[in-house]
């Protein structure tokens, strides 16, 4: 273990380069999980109750109380795994970089993370765009199919869909550029001695 | 000397074009119209802006297939080919998350916001949208198989003996 500590600061100047790219990584990682919980939490709390006058039986209106919930529509329930899942693989892959450092499977370590990093990219792409769709219906309503625009009766559920989306495209854009980093550690995985 | 290795990636690739030409061609030809109690209507796959972009998302992703086909078995473009294959996977993932999520308000409705399904009166729409869209999955699911096949074999001379 000592002799193992040795040889990494013998490394010196050529080791350094590694270390500040590790933590470069590690803070993309951080501000893309928080994007991702930022629209998961925004999304899964999104919930607006309106209270519309549909009718007047002579002088007393008749009353319905409307509530539009993110559960309604399964493309929102998607975004929200999505996202969720998204965070929790970030977190997770933090908490391998910080405290795992020994945690290795047949030296595919570096193989397993970039994977896992390409399909939390699909994930949230798939989610990301799902929402973003049913939004764009919501905002215009769809004329051909008879569609009524939903967003000038409940601004703050539709405003915060967008946040949710947002925030979630941001997420996406982050983790592009972390499974590109990932893959070019990859590439750049200075061949082992021992095999 | 053709290697097996390469055999299946052109095999692969070659599906993926099929699919993708497919999935352009059924969703770009879905179009119904007809009389309901006097209200004539006509259903095309430009109503809604999710099959549009899923019309163009594949269209890219053929033309670049096909582009790819005639790049020779050596060249040095092989690595933006995989870097573009893992775009285009993306792509493909979000136009079809795009397609489905609208094609399922129009199948199911949406009661709570007041949208009726439509698949009822355009029967013959909605199931050639259908067919859209299982050629796109279809294209996802082996696209996906082919980036992992070429991840494979990019990176195992790579990874020396560890593979």
């Amino acid at each position: 273990m000592g002799l193992q500590n040795e040889e990494k600061l013998e490394l010196g100047c050529s080791g350094s380069q590694p270390r500040s790219k590790k933590w470069v990584l590690l803070t993309v990682r951080v501000i893309a999980f928080l994007a991702t919980a930022t629209a998961t939490l925004v999304m899964a709390l999104n919930k607006e109750t309106k209270t519309l006058v549909v009718a007047m039986v002579g002088s007393t209106p008749i009353k319905v109380t409307l509530t539009a919930k993110f559960q309604h529509t399964p493309a929102f329930v998607f975004f929200v795994i999505a996202n969720g899942m998204a965070s929790f693989h970030n977190l997770m892959m933090i908490m391998v970089e910080l405290f795992g450092q020994k945690l290795d499977y047949k030296g595919l370590r570096l193989a397993m993370i970039a994977i896992l990093d390409m399909t939390t990219v699909a994930l949230i792409s798939g989610g990301a765009s799902a929402a973003t769709f049913m939004a764009e219906v919501g905002k215009n309503g769809n004329s051909h199919a008879r569609w009524n625009k939903i967003c000038d009766k409940f601004e703050t559920f539709c405003d915060r869909g967008g946040v949710a989306i947002i925030a979630s495209s941001a997420g996406l854009i982050l983790m592009l550029i972390i499974t590109a980093m990932s893959i070019f550690k990859l590439l750049n995985k200075p061949k082992s001695v021992s095999s | 000397m053709v290697k097996p290795k390469r055999l299946l990636r052109l095999l692969l690739r070659i599906i993926v074009l099929g699919s993708t030409l497919a999935a352009v061609i059924i969703m770009a030809t879905s179009h119904e119209k007809g009389t309901f109690f006097a209200l004539s209507y006509e259903a095309k796959y430009s109503d809604t802006p999710a099959f549009k972009f899923f019309v163009i998302a594949n269209a890219i992703v053929t033309v670049y297939g096909f582009l790819v086909l005639f790049i020779p078995s050596e060249s040095q473009l092989w690595g933006l080919v995989l870097a573009l294959d893992l775009v285009f996977t993306m792509l493909l993932i979000s136009s079809i998350s795009a397609a489905l999520a609208v094609a399922q308000v129009g199948k199911k409705g949406n009661s709570s916001a007041g949208w009726l399904p439509v698949c009822g009166q355009v029967t013959k729409y909605c199931n050639q949208v259908t067919r859209a869209l299982v050629a796109g999955f279809i294209a996802i699911i082996t696209y996906i198989i082919l980036l992992l096949y070429s991840i494979y074999t990019f990176l195992n001379p790579l990874l020396g003996k560890n593979g």
